[in-house]
């Protein structure tokens, strides 16, 4: 009888002992997201936040790397007349999901990102590594190089390098490359437009012509 | 062989609507994937025919086939599908080359161009002496 009350007694110790590590232990990244979030087949909950108006009928997911070079042309040839035409207009809204893997920067950089995010910066982050945006893995994006952009846009720079340095969000940004995965694209940049009536891909650094086409088609 | 070239480096698409687009700064890219496309169009079937009617050394078309191989390989966009193959199937030694053909696109072109031309010009030079030992 004492035994079986020892072994039970121990029982009981653990799994209060796991419940109350679980709750105490720091977890490696504070999610305050819309799990629910999401655009057509996509799960954009671990993604940006929304660009423009979150209640736009269309939504343009794209899917990017930092060190893409067809993602910088899309972003400095075609982004501003989409944005200056259907995001600013409030029929297309625009939500980024990583899909890092050109390099071994790709992901940290996709990281860093979201920490800026947790600052309220992540779109002005997420423009400022496209405008300068160097060759792959050459160091435009290395750790030093990321906390520098932080500073550069007065980001507290203790925040942000204690959260790239422990890679707060490397699993967000893992999430974000499933969904990739799941959705069947296969390079980058990759889009999907969402409709209220379905979806259309596209893929990779194609002209406005493109978009507008496929925008005015479901507006 | 221009058109794979130029759909591999994302300056034609196919879907959802067939379109070419020229991006700015990419025009050098552009005239090299058509000098490419031009000298192996001529270097190739020379070579077929040197070595398969001469009979002849198939030294000078190893270089076209080298020339174009390198030509076609820069410009196999890390970004796109192929590279992202590469990548998903060969991880950071595939991510480490597709990176390599990428940053160095435009040289490993004129590097091609320039083997494709030396090609061109001693398979001719070639061709006149076999043609003419041969007849």
């Amino acid at each position: 009888m004492n035994k079986k009350g020892a072994i039970i007694g121990v029982i009981v110790v653990a799994i209060v002992v796991g419940i109350a590590a679980s709750y105490s232990s720091p977890s490696s990244e504070t999610v305050n997201l819309d799990m629910g979030r999401t655009h057509g087949s996509i799960s954009t909950a671990m993604g940006s936040p929304i660009l423009g108006d979150p209640s736009a009928p269309i939504t343009i997911v794209e899917f990017g790397d930092y060190q893409c070079e067809q993602c910088y042309a899309w972003f400095h040839e075609t982004k501003p007349a989409i944005v200056r035409d259907y995001i600013d207009t409030g029929k297309a809204n625009l939500v980024f999901v990583d899909l890092a893997f050109l390099g071994k920067d790709s992901i940290p950089a996709s990281m860093a990102t979201y920490c800026a995010e947790d600052q309220e910066m992540y779109w002005e982050y997420h423009d400022l590594l496209y405008n300068s945006q160097e060759h792959v893995d050459n160091g435009w994006a290395n750790s030093e190089r990321l906390k520098a952009f932080a500073s550069s846009l007065d980001l507290d720079y203790e925040l942000f390098e204690s959260c790239l340095d422990n890679s707060k969000y490397f699993k967000r940004v893992q999430y974000n490359i499933q969904q990739a995965r799941d959705n069947d694209v296969k390079g980058t940049p990759g889009f999907f437009i969402v409709g209220p009536d379905g979806q259309q891909k596209i893929g990779g650094a194609q002209p406005f012509s493109v978009f507008k086409q496929i925008l005015d088609s479901m507006i | 062989m221009m058109i794979g070239l130029l759909i591999l480096s994302e300056y034609i698409f196919l879907e959802p609507y067939v379109v070419a687009h020229l991006p700015s700064g990419s025009e050098l890219g552009f005239v090299l994937i058509v000098m490419i496309a031009a000298f192996s169009a001529l270097v190739i079937p020379m070579n077929i025919f040197r070595i398969s009617i001469l009979k002849s050394s198939k030294q000078k078309m190893g270089g076209g086939i080298f020339g174009s191989i390198i030509g076609a390989a820069a410009g196999a966009c890390s970004c796109g599908p192929i590279g992202f193959a590469v990548i998903s199937t060969f991880g950071s030694v595939g991510a480490a080359a597709t990176a390599f053909l990428t940053n160095y696109e435009i040289p490993l072109r004129i590097i091609a161009v320039a083997i494709l031309a030396v090609t061109y010009f001693t398979t001719v030079k070639s061709l006149k002496v076999e043609c003419k030992l041969n007849s």
